[in-house]
């Protein structure tokens, strides 16, 4: 249906903080990126230049080959559901998501069934006659959205939708959202803090970072192969161990691991999963604390000097604290000065 | 228009708006025709003045009239001690009422708090004609003293009391809200704290509560003495003929003797009397103002 | 207003819990006073209002009737002054309003040159002496030839309600999330649709709080309306200083004050319900 491609686009604000830095993104038709990163990162700045409500200070944003970056919202072909929800609580939720319709004057009928229809999509079919102040805040969001969708927009923006709700609530509307995204194939963005929500409903991940994009791939490669310490610490939990290389091996406070590039400092990044130990005395670490989560267990770690390490284990009672292991981690990868200089991945 | 006003965001002000400046230039012009420039050109015709041959000099003689003139001179005399006793008052009354209003557990708290705010909605001009039916003569409360068989009231009516009491009255309402915003920044656990360390009542008082509340204390009284220094009705209604407070020296000046010059004189005489509390007051609200934007 | 802020900000204090007693005979002898001294006197004035005969010293009205209501109420000046008030206050809320309320929403809504200096301007007005002012105004008016007339009068009664008109709508616009203007944007209205479907009625309450406080201060103003207006211009309040100051029947005063005393109370409370505490204390430097 519709491709978004944003070009170059840069934002300074007034004061000189520069909220997006030259930033280039293609959205395919029907696909949902989502933009993640830690707030200040420019994310739902660069969302709402798309649906028009600032202006990039430096280039261009085209939806299907048109140039829309100096259209107003109004005109633009875009529609954004607002973390806020941003519902106008002097009308029930019938004109709050008929209203967009009757601007554009659409007969009574069948403004009536677009809304209907949306209502039942969204799952409040029958709630028309409520007022906001009387819905949940699952179902203030379910309003706004539905507000977005009868206009069937070309792009749909979504700024943290769920963030002001409650953990189990987000993942059910997460499946929700995603369904009838796919449903609908509509091309989507999606602002969001929060790494679940953006590895369970992404298309493609663009992780942010100071206005620029870290690194923009699907879920599973920003996982596991985050292109940056950045990025390996901010998805998932990830031992950052920084160190030297010396001699062809990594070494840090008893730690040796053998790796094949040139001497200089160095981040060791591995996952707790991919983080084996073999029990020794008195062995490479410390066992801290155990924390058994039924299905798996994670192990706290300290090495001589003090640094902190996670590992999962499967068995984790048969560990004791107190006691020493060695660290054998199956897949890692090694960083210098922000850049992906090794990878090991065996499985 | 609000291409400018909904969608830009405040960081984005560099644009100049003309608009903006249009929609809000009645308002501003009335402001400047009918305040400012009347005290601007107050002043200006109180000191450069026609000598009666066309010509236009400096002079002060209306002014030194007003303080040589022993008539004037009680009048703001009169003016002073009814400001200071008022503001005293005010704060003697409200100070207790406040407190209660926010520390008070009791379940009467609403009706006193009802009672306090109700003369915000009495207009003057009731209360000055309620006034002379209960404390003037032969009102209510001598009916009241007459039944128990005591001697009659030395009613306020028509001497200098009269004015303070119905300003204290009608002033009672905002000072009791200023101090209970004010008190409103004390907070529950420092007043706690204070007495965990063992504060009595009286100390907490004086050491957390007071210094936290001094600022509201100088808004209300500033409000309060804007308000009762050249107050009109109450002391025209209430008060003596002779000496009487600004208000109705000014309009007696103005209407009466038709002299504009000297009542306008007598104007920028109360302003000078002012103008410290008047600058107070803009200040607080000022700063107020840019704490929540 | 503040105080409605201040009752819910009232949490438990412990360590004051124990005094309660205490305090509520504080509250008792604070409840006594304040109704000697606010509710007695109202209600004396009522008992005046339906009172035929009352002479001193009986404690109540020696006669109740509505014979003073008629009489009140036959009276031409009594009309007159009340139609006037009535078109007055109209006049000049609805003026206000068409001049505020756009100016309101630049202040609230779009940046500009001196932005913050002129939204302080409104302060002016209260910042001097009152009466005083009034006078240095007349002696413009004076000159001006609007001494004793309709919209001189008018004209000092806007700039009474001015900073009102002004600072409650800004913070009625100011407390409108304006993520709600740019989700209207977004489905399609433009700037003057979103202001009047979404803005507007945002703040009605709010507006229409600040409309009904003005129209009442602007109906009870006595001092402007004395000096600029009297006596050509005869508002309620004018006519009600002469009933107090010449008119030997007593009721005559008492039936105006209940009649216009009762409707206004209700205004004004009703009103209270809607302006924030924020609002009030704003303005008054709180």
């Amino acid at each position: 249906m519709a491709v978004l491609k944003i070009e170059n686009v840069s934002k300074i604000f007034q004061g000189g903080t520069t909220a997006v830095d030259d930033l280039s993104l293609e959205v395919s038709d029907g696909e949902l990126v989502c933009l993640l990163g830690p707030s200040g990162s420019g994310k739902s700045t660069l969302l709402r230049m798309v649906g028009g409500f600032e202006r990039p200070t430096q280039g261009k944003i085209f939806i299907d080959e048109a140039d829309i970056t100096d259209q107003w919202p109004e005109r633009r072909p875009t529609a954004m559901v607002f973390q806020s929800h941003a519902l106008w609580s002097h009308m029930n939720v019938f004109k709050n998501v008929a209203f967009g319709l009757r601007l554009r004057g659409l007969p009574a009928a069948e403004i009536r069934q677009n809304v209907e229809g949306v209502l039942e999509m969204v799952g409040l079919a029958g709630y028309g006659k409520r007022m906001i102040h009387q819905l949940s805040g699952g179902q203030q969001q379910r309003v706004a959205l539905a507000r977005s969708l009868v206009l069937e927009p070309k792009i749909l923006l979504l700024d943290e939708p769920f963030a002001s709700l409650d953990q189990h609530l987000r993942e059910r509307l997460r499946e929700e959202v995603r369904d009838i995204q796919q449903r609908l194939k509509i091309t989507t963005l999606f602002v969001t803090h929060g790494q679940d929500e953006a590895l369970s409903m992404a298309d493609r991940i663009v992780v942010m970072r100071d206005g620029r994009t870290e690194q923009i791939g699907r879920p599973d490669a920003v996982y596991r192969k985050p292109l940056t310490p950045f990025v390996a610490g901010f998805i998932g939990t990830m031992n950052l161990v920084e160190g030297q290389v010396m001699r062809g091996a990594f070494t840090r406070a008893g730690i040796r691991v053998p790796l094949p590039v040139a001497d200089g400092p160095a981040t060791l990044a591995v996952r707790p999963e991919a983080l084996d130990l073999i029990a020794a005395e008195p062995g490479q670490a410390q066992v801290h604390r155990i924390t058994d989560f039924g299905t798996h267990g994670i192990v706290d770690l300290e090495l001589s000097d003090g640094t902190r390490l996670k590992s999962m284990a499967t068995q984790p009672n048969a560990l004791r604290p107190g006691q020493g292991v060695d660290l054998v981690p199956r897949a890692l990868t090694v960083y210098r000065e922000s850049r992906e200089i090794y990878r090991d991945v065996h499985d | 228009m609000a291409q400018a006003g909904s969608i830009v965001s405040p960081d984005e002000g560099n644009e100049k708006q003309p608009l903006g400046l249009l929609l809000v230039a009645i308002p501003v012009l009335l402001i400047v025709w009918l305040v400012i420039w009347p005290i601007i050109s107050a002043v200006i015709d109180t000191l450069w003045r026609s000598d009666g041959h066309g010509h236009v000099g400096f002079d002060a003689s209306s002014y030194v009239f007003f303080f040589t003139d022993t008539y004037s001179l009680n009048n703001l005399a009169l003016t002073l001690w009814t400001t200071g006793i008022c503001a005293a008052l005010l704060l003697i009354c409200c100070l207790p009422i406040a407190l209660y209003l926010r520390f008070g557990r009791g379940r009467i708290t609403g009706y006193v708090q009802t009672l306090a705010i109700l003369p915000l909605f009495v207009p003057s001009i009731i209360l000055a004609y309620a006034f002379i039916r209960v404390l003037g003569p032969n009102g209510f409360y001598d009916i009241v003293l007459h039944g128990l068989g005591l001697p009659k009231l030395r009613t306020p009516y028509l001497t200098p009391w009269g004015p303070v009491i119905g300003l204290v009255w009608d002033n009672i309402p905002l000072t009791v809200l200023i101090l209970l915003s004010g008190l409103g920044s004390v907070k529950d656990q420092a007043v706690e704290a204070a007495r965990d360390v063992g504060a009595n009542r009286l100390q907490v008082l004086r050491h957390i509560i007071m210094p936290t509340i001094s600022n509201s204390i100088l808004v209300a009284l500033s409000f309060a003495v804007l308000g009762i220094f050249s107050a009109f009705t109450l002391p025209y209604l209430l008060g003596p003929a002779s000496p009487e407070m600004m208000g109705p020296f000014m309009q007696r000046t103005f209407d009466d003797v038709n002299d504009p010059v000297a009542a306008v004189t007598q104007a920028v005489i109360s302003f000078a009397f002012c103008i410290l509390f008047g600058l107070f007051y803009v200040r607080s609200v000022a700063r107020n103002q840019g704490r929540q934007p | 207003m503040t105080a409605i802020t201040a009752t819910s900000q009232k949490a438990p204090i412990s360590s004051l819990a124990t005094i309660r007693t205490k305090a509520d005979l504080a509250g008792i002898t604070l409840a006594i006073i304040l109704t000697l001294a606010v509710i007695v006197p109202l209600l004396v004035v009522a008992l005046w209002a339906f009172s035929e005969v009352w002479r001193y010293p009986h404690l109540l009205p020696q006669q109740f009737g509505l014979r003073f209501w008629n009489q009140t109420l036959s009276r031409d000046d009594v009309w007159d002054a009340l139609g006037l008030s009535l078109r007055l206050s109209t006049v000049v809320v609805a003026v206000a309003a068409v001049i505020c309320l756009p100016a309101s929403y630049a202040f609230s809504r779009m940046r500009f040159f001196g932005r913050d200096t002129l939204f302080l301007s409104f302060l002016a007005a209260h910042a001097f002496p009152k009466f005083g002012l009034l006078v240095t105004i007349a002696a413009i008016f004076l000159r001006l030839d609007l001494i004793g007339t309709f919209w001189g009068v008018a004209l000092i009664q806007l700039v009474n309600i001015l900073m009102f008109m002004i600072w409650i709508p800004v913070a009625a616009f100011q407390a409108i999330d304006k993520r709600m203007e740019e989700a209207a944007r977004d489905v399609g209205a433009g700037p003057l649709r979103v202001f009047w479907s979404i803005t507007l009625p945002q703040a009605a309450p709010t507006i229409i709080a600040a409309l009904l406080l003005s129209f009442v201060t602007t109906f009870y103003e006595t001092d402007g309306a004395w000096l600029i207006g009297a006596p050509e211009i005869r508002t309620t309040p004018v006519l009600m200083i002469g009933f107090i100051n010449n008119e030997m029947v007593i009721q005559y005063g008492a039936v105006l004050s209940v009649l216009l005393w009762v409707p206004s109370a209700i205004a004004l409370i009703f009103a209270r319900r809607f302006i924030g505490g924020d609002a009030f204390a704003r303005g008054f430097g709180g």
